[in-house]
This record gives C-alpha cells, structure tokens and sequence, in this order.
C-alpha cells in the first residue's frame, strides 16, 4: 500500500500499459470481446483496488472503449456486438462496486488508525498528567497497600516511590488519624461508600507530619479483577498554615473580646494559639517593674509531664532584658525564634527544653502604649521554620493583647471602682436618690428607704414627688435654683418630710446634677440627710437662746426700772428731807421767832409724813406686785363707801361733791380697808388737780355683774401724751396747772393693783382744761362668789 | 412768805431760787435772806427764764426736776442768753452721774439736797463774790 502510495506514477501507468497491451493482442489476434473480457476484468479490478477513482474510471472506460472497437468498427450489428457492450457496461459497474467497497475499506482502515494513535496519545497524556500533577496520586490495594503511586505524592509523604511500594497507606499516616483511616478503607471494600474524603496528618519520611486533603474512591473495573483504590492527596500544609495563622488571630481577637480579665483570658489565648498555630506548650512572661526581669505568669501546654517540668522550671527563673530569647524580645520589642533549641547557645533554659523534647521556640512581645509589658513564648516537639506571616501575626497579636492587657487594667480598676461606688450607694448611712432629668426617682439606696420607711415603689410614685416639691419650696424660699436645674454648688436644702411609719422628719438635701458627655444634665444626685436630731436640737437652741435673749432683756429692763426706780424714790426722799433737815437745822440753830418755830415744825412735819407714806405705798405696791398681799374678803356696800368717802372730803372748800349713786347696787365680796383706799386715792386725786375747783361726782352702778364706780372731776385733765401712763409708777402729772401738786407718784399704781387684786377693772377718760373721769370695776357677791374664793384662797 | 429784808450791804446782791417744792423755796429765802441777799422765785423752768434774763441776778439756784422745762433745759436758755451767768444746780438728784450731767450741761456748781445750810450760803457767796458789793 505503501508502494502506491509513494510510487504514484508506477502505480497509475501500470494498468495502463497492461490494457494497452490487451488491446494490442486482441487488435492483433482480433479475439472476440468474450474472450479478452476476463484478461479486462482483471486489470479494471486491480485498478479499481489500487489506483484512485479517476485512474480505475480510465482504466474500466479504455477496457470498455477496447471491447466495442471492433463492433463499431465494423458496424457490426450481431450478437457479438451485444455481448461486448453488456461486457463494457459490467466493466464499469464492476469498477464502481470495487471502488466503492474499497472506499469503504480504506475510510474504516484510516479511522481505526487514527483511533490507535489517539489512545495511544491519550494513554501519554495520562501518565504525563499524572505524574506531573500537582496533587499526590496512588492506587492502593483494598488492604492499604501502595500499587502505584506518582511523583508528587513521594514529594508529599517525603519519601521515594520504591520505598513507599512496600508500604501501607495507613504506614504513612499519623497515628491519631490512623482509625479513621483503617474504617474508611472498610466502608470502602464493604461498597457502603464508593468515596471517602477528610483532612488529615501523614507522616513524612523524616518524622514530621504534613496535614493533606485526602481523596479515597473505590475503583472497580480493574483488569485484574481485584478491587482497587484511587488515592488523591493534596498538601494542604501552607493552607492550613494560612488557616492557622487567621484563625489564630481571630481567637485572639474573639478571646480579648469575650474576656474582661487578663487572668481570663490568658489560658484561653495561650491555648488557642498552641491549637491554631499548633504548637505544644506557650507561656507568658510578665514584665515585672520591680525586679526589672521577665517573670512567667501564666503558662498552657498540651498534656505530657515532661511538659509540666518545663513549666516549673520556667518558673523559677527570672529573665533581664537581651538576655536569652525571651530577653531579645522583651529588649527589642520584636518577635523572636529559636528553631533548634538543641544547639541554642542563647537560650535561657536550653537544658530543660532539650529534656522536655522541645525543639523549635518563637517568643514575640505583648506590647501595651509602645512599652513591652511581656513576652508570650510558644515551643513545640518539632522542628520548625519560622515563616515571616507567623511572625507579622504574632507580632500583630501581640499588639492586640498589649491592648488588652491595658484595656482590661483600666476596666478592672473601673470596675473596682464601680464596685467601691456601688458600696458606697449601698451601704451609705446617708440616703441617696439618682433622680431623672425630668425628676423621676430612678434609684433609692437602702439608707434612704429605711430613712422615709417605704419600699421603693412608693417612694418612686409619692414621697419622691412631695420631697422635689418640698425641696424647690425651700430652694425658692433660700434663693436656690430648683433640684432639677442641677447645679447647687453644693448648697444644701432642709425639708420637713413624713415618713412611711407616720414620723416627721427633718431632711437635708444637696443636690448635684451629673452631666452627660455632652454637658446636659443627665441626671440629679440627691444626697438625703436626716437632720431631725440636729435640727431640733438647733431648734431647742434657738428657743433657749431666744427665751435666754428676753430673760436678759427682762432683767435689763428690770435692772433699769430698778435702777430709775432707786432714782426716783432716792429723788422724793431727799426732797422730802431737804425741808426736813433745813428747817430742823434752823431750828436747832435757835434764835427764832416762836411763830417761826411753829411754823418750820409744820414743814418738818407734814414732810415726814410725806417719807412716812412714800414708804408705806412703796412697801405695799411691793407687797402686791409680789403677790404677798393678800385681801381679806367680806360683804362690801360700795355706795356707803363712797358716801364715807364723800363726808370725809367734805371739808375741801374749793370742790363740790355730787353722788350719784344706784341704791340697787348689789353687795360686792371684797376687802373693804382696800376698797376705801382706792375710792379716797381716787377723791383726793380729783380734789387735787382741781386746783381752781370744781364738781367731783362719785358714782355707782350695776353692770354687767360689777358694780361700776366712777369718780370724776372737772380739774386740769391729763394731757394725751401722759394718759396712758398714769397707772405706772412715780407718773407724775406735772405739766400745765398739776405742776405744784403733792403726791407720792405711787397712789394710781397701788390703786390698780387692789382694782385687779379683786378681779376688777380701772380705767381714765380725761381731757385736758375739762377733768378727768377714773372708772373701776368690782365683781358682785351673788355671781362671784365662788370666783373669788377660788381666787383668793 | 415775806420776810423783813435784814440790815447789810448783801441786800444788793439778787439771787434767783427756782425750785417747785414751795418747802425748799420757803427754806432757801429764810436762809439767803437771813444772810442779807435779795431772793426771788421762780416754780418752774420757763418762770426761770423768764426772771433770770429780765432781772439778771447775780446767780441761780436751779431745782432740775420741775413742771414744764426742767432746770437743765432753764439753764442752757439762760447760759445761752447770758453766757457768764453763775448757776449752781441745788438737786435732790445726787447720783455719781447725775452730778456729771449737770456739770455737763454748763452747771458751774452742784449743791446736792438736802444741803447744810452752811453750805448753801457758802456756795452763794462764793458765786456772787465778784457781784458788785
């Protein structure tokens, strides 16, 4: 096939020179078309089988063309003619056939071709693929066992393909993971499942172990008739790596957010470091100001004693700035490793990490407001490379706690503070109200309860209330602003408030408004003070301070009368006595005319009785005022002692006395010594200041159960400057036309004295250049009786 | 009560007794008379006045507690129209201070009752001592 595909020319000229030659012989021998029929058949055959269809169509037309020649030469009309066209037609129809059928042939041969140069490629393409895919893959026996593996799994478990021939899947595979393994490869030989998928750790050739996507699918139709499994596996390390990194630092955040305590949130924060970032054991180093060193304060590690010794090794160590590790980092505020803690020179306790099989350490700074407060250290069993992301979010976490750390202080000590607050509101022996801007009472502290005795719902809808509104009353009346507009500036207000339990009390009130951020006032604290106790004792104070102020003015007044008193009875004395000792001086010096004599005795006389009488009212009106008189109590008829009063005056030869009297007047209870000595004060005081003379008429009448007793004169009068005080003692008329009258100055005050002493009444109308009229009262007998002797018992 | 004016050079000498007490005027017109002055009197403060600025005596003897203007009101009148004019205040009012007052208020003697009347003549004469005798 070859050959006529590559000779070309050979293969189109054959048949050519074949049929040419037919024709010659039969030209030449004249055969008859039957008989050369075959020798065409063949070559139009061999054409149509060999030669393309144009070169097979020539080939069948020259045969064809050659068997009717000599027919149509001759003209030959005869059966022979027949036979060679018919032979001529199946020429051509044999060609088309074969030619179409070798068509055919050919079409099929070229597409199977084909069809196995296509498998075959794809078969490369497959072997190549798989050996250069960037995922790890494997056929295993249905117990495990490597069949095939490509290259990059060997890269994967580290280890070379010959090698891992003789092993298990579950030889390479970590020792916590391998149960799932070994049920997964059960599940999948039982047909429960034709694919198992799951993350997991394999171990490499050297030890360590590397985290892969695994990808186990059951393969059925094998040749050999056994059950197979594709494996695919995908070191999944870097995005684990990556994964740990973020979501160590999401726990980080997550547990500074949750925790509000550094001792809270330490454990959780070392332990979801170890767990994201997998490593075995982490520790906190506190920066500690006093001894200036590093000293562990909180310490987490996944179980294992040797573990456990390394922490209390830690512990007993105390670390200086660049000093090891842990002092690099504290020195220069930068993350740190140590990824052979084997051959460390600078390790603090290379020893016991060595002893606890600890390999690789990474140690990065808690920084709080740009100072290193501590050093968080992680270790782990394996060696490691530190990459530069674990180190940016370290650093990054480290920056966070520092934050916390500080945030968490701060809230600590708000808290503490809150609490000593709380404390304070609670437990205060002072009552405390936190009151609204609009005034409503939003808390009560237990003291201010108690204080006003009711429960806080009360106190909420009705003490509160009537307590602003006590307050702003006081505040208005103090010129304060009320409780509401805030600011006293510590000015305090008392307030008059009942309590629950029906007491009353005394309550202090300062007021302070506590603003908001924006400086409104967000809300009034009330201090409540019960001042009962201070208040009333201020008040008693007051009161005796005030009784002691008009004690003091009483005595000073007291003191003054007595003193104007001594002046005025000294002054009458010495008057009286200057008469007295002049003219018995007169006397004694001789020399004196008897009429004179007579005469001075006369003065002396009448000036001595004048000291006599000063001295008897004046221990009378003492007698009376101090309550040590008494009166003797009898039937009393006032109209006869008016009448004796009356005949004893008689001999005046200036005035006139009129009586008019009610002979009805009923008998008064008194004493009659004293009532006489009123009646004749009364008379000889009119006869007195009716100088020029005059009427004076004594009266008496019933009224009202006194009897009523006037005596008035038509005399000088009493001026109306001088009228009301003519009762007092030593007052005096002096003025006008009463200048030169005698008397004691004491006759209208003892006069009042024994008007009142019987449970009367006196009075003076007067005017002045028309007389004066005195008016008593003296209870009668048949209504009075009793009175009086209840009075005067 | 008029008495005969005794034999003397002193009856030239006029003194004013004020006084309302009519005892005490008795008394001092029998004493000062008796020792040859001429008295007048006068029974209340205005009355005082009135006599001392129209006869112009050679002193007064001035009572304090009288009707109407006492006689340290009298006093002041006079000592104001006259400045010069001797006054010897005769009280019954004889308190430490009320002696102070009246020196206070122009007095240029005190004679306290009730007096020696030794004193009393002692204190005239010694008031009018520079009156023309």
């Amino acid at each position: 096939m070859k050959l006529f595909r590559t000779g070309g020319l050979v293969r189109r000229v054959t048949p050519i020179l074949i049929l040419g030659a037919v024709i010659a012989v039969q030209a030449v021998a004249d055969l008859k078309p039957v008989l050369v029929f075959p020798l065409y058949l063949a070559v139009v055959l061999l054409s149509a089988l060999y030669q393309s269809r144009i070169d097979s169509y020539v080939a069948a037309g020259l045969a064809a063309s050659a068997l009717l020649a000599p027919s149509l030469l001759r003209g030959d009309r005869s059966g022979d003619a027949v036979a060679a066209l018919l032979l001529a037609a199946v020429l051509i129809v044999v060609v088309a056939v074969v030619h179409e059928v070798v068509q055919r042939i050919r079409q099929e041969a070229v597409a199977a071709e084909r069809k196995a140069n296509e498998v075959e490629a794809s078969e490369e393409r497959l072997r190549i693929t798989v050996e250069a895919a960037p995922v790890g893959l494997a056929l295993i026996a249905a117990g495990g066992g490597w069949l095939q593996v490509n290259e990059r799994l060997c890269i994967i478990l580290g280890r070379s393909r010959a090698e891992l021939l003789h092993m298990a899947l579950g030889d390479v595979t970590a020792e916590h993971d391998q149960t799932a393994i070994d049920e997964a490869l059960a599940m999948l030989r039982s047909g429960d499942i034709l694919r198992w998928e799951a993350e997991l750790h394999q171990v490499r050739g050297d030890g360590s172990r590397v985290p892969v996507e695994i990808n186990i699918a059951a393969v059925s139709d094998h040749p050999s008739g056994e059950l197979v499994m594709l494996v695919q596996e995908t070191d999944i390390s870097n995005r684990k790596r990556l994964e740990g990194l973020r979501d160590g630092l999401v726990g980080v955040r997550h547990t500074i957010l949750s925790a509000t305590t550094w001792e809270q949130a330490a454990p959780r924060l070392l332990s979801g470091l170890c767990a994201h970032l997998d490593w075995d054991l982490a520790q906190f180093w506190a920066v500690d100001t006093e001894l200036q060193a590093l000293r562990l304060r909180q310490a987490w590690h996944r179980d294992g004693r040797a573990l456990d010794e390394f922490h209390n090794q830690s512990r007993r160590v105390s670390i200086a700035s660049g000093e090891g590790l842990l002092g690099r980092v504290w020195k220069s505020g930068v993350p740190s490793s140590q990824e052979d803690l084997s051959n460390a020179t600078d390790y603090d306790r290379a020893a016991a990490a060595v002893q606890a099989g600890l390999r690789c350490a990474v140690a990065f700074p808690v920084i709080s407001a740009g100072v290193v407060t501590g050093v968080i250290e992680m270790l782990t069993h394996e060696g490691r490379v530190i990459e530069n992301d674990l180190v940016t979010m370290l650093s990054t976490a480290g920056g966070e706690i520092g934050q916390f750390i500080r945030r968490a202080e701060t809230a600590q000590a708000l808290r503490r503070s809150e609490t000593d607050h709380r404390a304070i509101f609670e437990r205060s022996p002072i009552g405390i109200a936190r009151v609204s801007s609009e005034g409503e009472l939003l808390e009560a502290n237990p003291a201010l309860l108690l204080m006003l005795e009711h429960d806080f719902q009360i106190m909420r809808s009705h003490a509160w209330p009537d307590l602003l509104r006590a307050y702003d009353q006081a505040a208005s009346r103090g010129r304060l602003a009320p409780l509401l507009a805030g600011i006293t500036d510590g000015k305090s207000v008392q307030v008059r408030a009942g309590t629950g339990g029906g007491n009353w009390l005394w309550l202090q009130l300062t007021a302070t408004s506590i603003p908001d951020s924006s400086g409104r006032p967000e809300h009034v604290l009330v201090m409540v003070e019960d001042v009962t106790v201070v208040r009333e004792a201020q008040d008693k104070l007051g009161e005796a301070l005030e009784s002691q102020r008009s004690a003091n003015a009483t005595l000073e007044k007291l003191d003054r009368t007595k003193t104007e008193f001594l002046s005025i009875v000294s002054h009458e004395f010495r008057t009286a006595l200057t008469g007295i000792q002049g003219f018995s001086e007169l006397i004694r010096d001789g020399g004196l005319e008897p009429d004179e004599v007579r005469a001075y005795g006369g003065y002396i006389f009448n000036d001595a009785d004048r000291v006599n009488r000063l001295i008897g009212d004046m221990l009378d009106l003492d007698r009376m005022e101090s309550g040590r008189m008494s009166i003797r109590t009898a039937d009393v008829d006032i109209n006869e002692v008016l009448s004796d009063a009356i005949a004893r005056a008689g001999s005046s030869p200036t005035v006139e006395f009129k009586a008019d009297l009610d002979p009805r007047l009923p008998i008064v209870i008194g004493d009659r010594d004293r009532l006489i000595q009123v009646v004749s004060n009364l008379v000889n005081n009119a006869v007195k200041y009716s100088p020029d003379g005059g009427t004076v008429t004594l009266s008496s009448r019933s009224e009202g159960g006194f009897a009523l007793v006037s005596i008035s004169d038509t005399g000088v009068g009493i001026p109306p400057d001088e009228i009301g005080h003519v009762f007092e003692r030593f007052r005096r008329v002096r003025s006008g036309a009463a200048q030169a009258i005698p008397g004691t100055g004491l006759g209208l005050t003892i006069v009042k004295q024994i008007v009142e002493m019987h449970g009367g009444k006196i009075w003076v109308e007067s005017a002045v250049g028309h007389g004066s009229a005195f008016h008593f009262t003296v209870p009668l007998a048949a209504d009075n009786v009793s009175q009086l002797q209840r009075r005067h018992a | 009560m008029p008495e005969p004016a005794p034999p003397g050079a002193k009856s030239s000498i006029t003194v004013l007794v004020a006084d309302d007490n009519d005892v005490a005027q008795r008394l001092c017109r029998r004493v000062l008379e008796k020792a040859g002055y001429t008295v007048l009197i006068a029974v209340d403060g205005l009355q005082a006045v009135e006599v001392a600025l129209s006869q112009r005596p050679a002193m007064i003897l001035m009572d304090v507690a009288m009707p109407g203007i006492d006689g340290i009101e009298a006093m002041r009148r006079i000592k104001t129209a006259i400045p010069n004019q001797p006054i010897v205040i005769a009280s019954a009012h004889s308190m430490a201070s009320d002696r102070e007052r009246f020196l206070a208020a122009g007095a240029d003697d005190i004679l306290s009752k009730p007096f020696r009347l030794a004193d009393l003549v002692a204190i005239v004469a010694k008031l009018t001592a520079n009156s023309g005798v």
